[in-house]
């Protein structure tokens, strides 16, 4: 089945721009196609794309780097470079976490979390990941770089800030867990992944230096929305309170009368989801709080 | 997955062994073709144009725009099929929706459901053809709909066929001894209503095939099935051509397990290719393969059982209603086993049963793996761990004082054929997992719980028992023709057997057996099958018959062609039709019968945990035992046991195919979810039992569908175990399982 006319692998951010520009609104990027290939197969390959343009082979977009106290993650980098760095398993172990149960192993191998964001998809693993450690996205829009935080990439389901017939998305920018700080993320779904969760929690949590109070944290619940989105409220409340069970159960309770997720007719019951997030969110909030006590950080779940 | 086997083997030189399937090389390797991976000069490509609508008169079908799309070769709609029905039990389902076509069903122009086809496109590519497809125009009238079978059964209802009243397809009666006595003698009495879903066969590989015209002017299909004559026999019909010009071929074959038993591909591959007279590909994706083959029949069973306290059962009631969705296919098949096994493998004096098969808008419903056993067996086997719980007793000890035995009286007032093991298979299996014989008898130590709270660990047990054959008066035959080969001594064993290989590894076994009945060994066995053009008539490799009846039908040709071989025959040919004892079909009013001449007898025992939080249940450990009658070849059972197993554990816990007014929600396997290698227990436990079938060949039941029976009904069980409470529906998804939890106040922290 054909469904591409042509295939570019350009090896330079400028060369991408440059193709784009030259097939003007025709040619799509692709950064693993996990995604958009399935969407082409649907149309039965009747309607090829007229061009791809494969970001994966461009140097600068399949690397994860530290910058100061930040780290970058290329647009081109798949799911498994993430799950084997060790610098986002010691210091966002939440995205490892995440991206560790994303699909199987064949579509971890191939699949960009840069192309999952890029395609909106509300309720990725790594997206929710992101959002919790609040990231930044540097992206080239109508021809000028933007750095937006990410959730600023998300428009609607499918919904997507840069339009990939004429955009990119270059890399996503977080701080790294400092001392004291720490993350996690859990989800509701059978031990194999293959499909999108039932409902996924991603947490970021600073504690005092005595590592007794909460001083700020970060939660993230998807699907809820229509887009990635945190729990303001629940992250307030969470602030000056004791670093104790007793904390976590009442926030727990708290995200569960306060976040109204949906139905989705054959993934889930929008009881269950809410049932669910009291479930997720102390058991995530635990782990987190456990790690930034103890420095010990083994990332869980993540698929072989 | 770690396996152990118990065989009592008996020395042969063949049989009984655990030889090398012999097309393990070629599919590891991935050199057999499968019906996908064949092309043939020229060839076109076909798609298909399915209703929009639930149900609905096609009043016109505008193929124009899609023929005026360069490239393609045909479109072909109702009025293009000779004789416009097909159907494996009865012919009442269209080959093609639309006015004008010569059809026997009344209202042949009316599409009662989303899988009914309406047009057939073919072109010069898959994707003109597709696209072709799109741009035909069907002209609807809607008709109303129904889509639960309770309500389709009401006086008010739509009707779906003119000739079926009241939406009924079939309605099966047991009246056994008198259920008043019955309850007078029940110390305890228990009841429930039973829920189960709709299965997809989930097959490696999704429907495809080619029809071409063959050197000899034949219409040919390559395809998938179940039964190569059964094919020919569909397309003969449809295509009003007589036996010799139609022929079909089976490839390798990506799985069955009754998905394949009806037509999907092969009349309308045939139709095009006769009319085109040019090679005509098809192949569907994973979408269309779940949009448009049948699942496994919903059910609702309300089932009442009495015990005295000393855990006899007097009296068993149940009413078991099936979603047939809108045509036959193999529901009056699958209805009948499930009004069968819906009273378990006990003996019982009193039996009222009440089953309907029930027409209504849905999916097509057909032959899954147990036949209604499945569906049967899960209330029946519920209501036997109720009535322990009850009467305070194990349910290993309730089982035993209650199986059926050699001599014992069906629900349908005959004994069981000679040879009943489910007493013996219920003790091996309790033995070998979970359980301790004392003076009380048997007896299940505590179980020890994991120090997490949120997870609770139970045990649960069940038994089932099912039928070789379709019987119920079916009349079962099988073909082998054999050729010995050679001069002084035997050179070569061919063996002529049409029976279908669909991964069970029933063309080893053939090969084994035929090695075994002529006393050579098995690298001088060749087989030739799949081809109606060299073979005669298997019967479908479906309902755990393949082995036995072509176990037989061999055995008895070699018999023979080694007479002819002693009288200096060169070769030696033979051929030989066997035809097991006669059965009869239910008595209308009492269901009296003699339904099947061979069973096999299956227990289970399982450890579950179950995460009382989130409702997911993890099946930690599955111990089976079978008793197989003779194990052709031991690794192929074991195979067989594991494969069920896991099947059964995808329709127990997991597979939630989800439907709207008659249309499939989630038509992928990422959103309708099946077992993989993480999801699937850590330990399954072949407990390989020998109680030879007097009348099976060298002993041999069948046993492919055995051990999917019990395992609903022994999870549900074990959640009990783990958490108190009984969950009478499946799937026992996270969703239902925190629903029911939570109404008791389980694991709200």
């Amino acid at each position: 089945m054909k469904l591409w006319e042509h295939y570019h692998t350009p090896t330079t951010v400028d060369g991408a721009l440059a193709l784009l520009a030259q097939y003007a609104g025709q040619a799509r990027v692709i950064a693993g196609g996990t995604d958009l290939l399935v969407d082409a197969r649907a149309e039965g390959g009747f309607h090829p794309y007229p061009a791809l343009v494969d970001i994966t082979r461009i140097p600068e977009l399949c690397a994860v780097e530290e910058d100061g106290d930040f780290i970058t993650v290329g647009a081109g980098v798949t799911h498994t470079q993430i799950v084997k760095s060790s610098l986002l398993a010691r210091y966002a172990t939440c995205l490892v976490e995440s991206c560790g149960v994303v699909g199987g192993p064949q579509v971890r191998n191939v699949g960009t979390l840069g192309g999952n964001v890029a395609h909106a998809l509300p309720a990725g693993d790594g997206t929710t990941s992101l959002v919790a450690l609040d990231a930044e996205a540097d992206i080239v829009k109508d021809g000028q770089p933007r750095r937006v935080p990410v959730q600023e990439m998300f428009l609607g389901p499918g919904q997507s800030l840069v339009d990939s017939t004429r955009d990119l998305l270059l890399r996503f920018r977080f701080h790294r867990a400092a001392d004291h700080e720490a993350t996690a993320f859990k989800r509701i779904m059978r031990p194999q992944g293959v499909a999108l969760p039932i409902l996924g929690c991603a947490v970021w949590v600073r504690l005092d230096e005595n590592r007794a109070t909460f001083e700020a944290a970060r939660i993230s619940i998807a699907p809820v929305g229509p887009t990635p989105g945190r729990a303001g409220e629940v992250e307030q409340a969470l602030i000056g309170q004791p670093a104790a069970d007793e904390t976590i159960t009442r926030i727990a309770e708290l995200a569960q009368s306060t976040l109204h997720p949906r139905t989705s007719k054959y993934r889930a019951t929008a009881d269950y989801r809410r049932e669910m997030i009291g479930v997720l969110v102390r058991r995530t909030l635990a782990l987190a709080v456990k790690r930034a006590q103890t420095g010990d950080i083994v990332p869980e779940g993540v698929g072989a | 997955m770690k396996e152990e086997i118990t065989v009592s083997a008996k020395k042969t030189i063949v049989l009984g062994q655990t030889v090398q399937r012999i097309d393990a090389v070629g599919k590891v390797t991935g050199e057999t073709p499968y019906p996908g991976d064949i092309n043939l000069d020229g060839q076109l490509w076909m798609k298909l144009r399915f209703s929009d609508r639930a149900h609905a008169r096609v009043l016109a079908v505008d193929t124009s725009r899609a023929e005026a799309l360069p490239g393609v070769v045909g479109v072909f709609t109702a009025r293009d099929v000779p004789q416009n029905e097909y159907g494996l039990v009865i012919k009442d389902q269209p080959v093609l929706i639309g006015p004008g076509s010569n059809s026997q069903v009344a209202d042949a122009d009316v599409a009662r459901c989303y899988a009914d086809c309406i047009a057939v496109v073919v072109a010069e590519t898959e994707a003109t053809a597709a696209e072709a497809a799109r741009l035909i125009e069907v002209t609807y009238e809607d008709l109303p709909a129904v889509f639960d079978p309770l309500e389709a059964m009401q006086a008010d209802a739509p009707q779906i066929h003119a000739n079926r009243p009241g939406n009924i397809l079939c309605h099966y009666k047991i009246r056994k001894g008198d259920m008043a006595a019955g309850w007078a003698l029940a110390d305890v009495v228990v009841e429930g209503e039973y829920h189960t879903g709709y299965q997809e066969h989930a097959y490696l590989q999704p429907e495809a095939g080619l029809g071409y015209m063959d050197e000899q002017g034949r219409v040919t299909v390559i395809v998938a099935g179940q039964w190569v004559h059964e094919d020919q026999e569909q397309i003969c019909h449809a295509l009003n051509l007589p036996e010799d010009q139609v022929r079909v071929i089976y490839p390798a074959i990506g799985g069955a397990f009754g998905g394949r038993e009806d037509m999907s591909v092969q009349i309308v591959l045939a139709l095009a290719a006769w009319k085109l007279r040019r090679p005509v590909k098809i192949l569907w994706s994973r979408e269309e393969s779940i949009l448009y083959h049948h699942k496994r029949h919903p059910t609702v069973i309300r089932a009442k059982w009495g015990a005295t306290k000393d855990g006899k059962i007097v009296a068993a009631e149940a009413t078991v209603i099936g979603d047939a969705g809108p045509y036959n296919y193999t529901s009056t098949k699958v209805m009948g086993n499930a009004n069968l096994c819906v009273t378990g493998p006990y003996e019982i004096p009193n039996i009222r049963v009440d089953t309907y098969a029930v027409h209504t808008n849905n999916l097509l419903t057909g032959a899954f793996r147990g036949f209604g056993g499945p569906q049967g067996a899960f209330a029946a086997e519920g209501q036997m761990n109720k009535l322990a719980q009850a009467l305070g007793m194990d349910p290993v000890e309730i089982r035993v004082r209650n199986v059926l035995r050699e001599g014992s009286l069906l629900s349908v007032g005959t004994p069981l054929p000679p040879g009943v093991s489910i007493g013996q298979v219920v003790e091996q299996c309790a033995e070998q997992s979970y359980w301790k014989r004392n003076g009380d008898g048997w007896q299940r130590p505590p179980t020890p719980q994991p120090t997490d709270p949120a997870i609770r660990r139970g045990i649960g047990f069940a038994a089932g028992f099912k039928n070789v054959g379709f019987s119920f008066g079916f009349p079962e035959q099988s073909w082998a023709t054999i050729e010995l080969h050679g001069d002084a001594e035997i050179e070569e064993v061919v063996v002529r057997h049409a029976g279908a290989e669909v991964g069970q590894g029933a063309h080893t076994v053939m090969a084994q057996m035929a090695a075994e009945a002529t006393g050579v060994s098995l690298s001088k066995v060749r087989l030739i099958s799949h081809d109606t053009a060299e073979t005669l008539t298997s019967g479908s490799a479906s309902a755990s018959r393949m082995t036995f009846m072509a176990g037989n039908a061999i055995r008895g040709a070699a018999a023979l062609a080694l007479e002819r071989w002693k009288n200096e025959e060169r070769p030696a040919v033979a051929t030989h039709q066997y035809r097991p004892p006669k059965t009869t079909p239910y008595d209308p009013e009492t269901g009296r019968s003699e339904p099947n001449f061979a069973y096999g007898y299956v227990a289970q025992a399982v450890e579950v945990e179950v995460d009382v939080e989130t409702g997911h249940i993890r099946l930690a450990r599955v111990v089976c035992a079978d008793d197989v009658g003779r194990a052709v070849n031991p690794q192929l059972v074991q195979g067989q046991i594991e494969g069920a197993v896991v099947q059964a554990q995808g329709y127990a816990i997991m597979e939630n195919l989800v439907t709207e007014e008659g249309r499939i929600l989630n038509p992928y396997l990422s959103t309708y979810l099946i077992p993989t290698v993480l999801d699937v227990p850590d330990e399954v436990k072949s407990v390989i039992l020998e109680y030879a079938d007097p009348i099976g060949p060298w002993g041999a039941r069948g046993m492919g569908e055995m051990p999917y029976l019990p395992l609903a009904g022994a999870i549900a069980a074990a959640v009990f175990d783990a958490t108190g409470i009984w969950i009478d529906g499946i799937p026992l998804t996270p969703d239902r399982v925190v629903a029911a939890l939570r109404d008791h106040g389980i694991g709200v922290f």
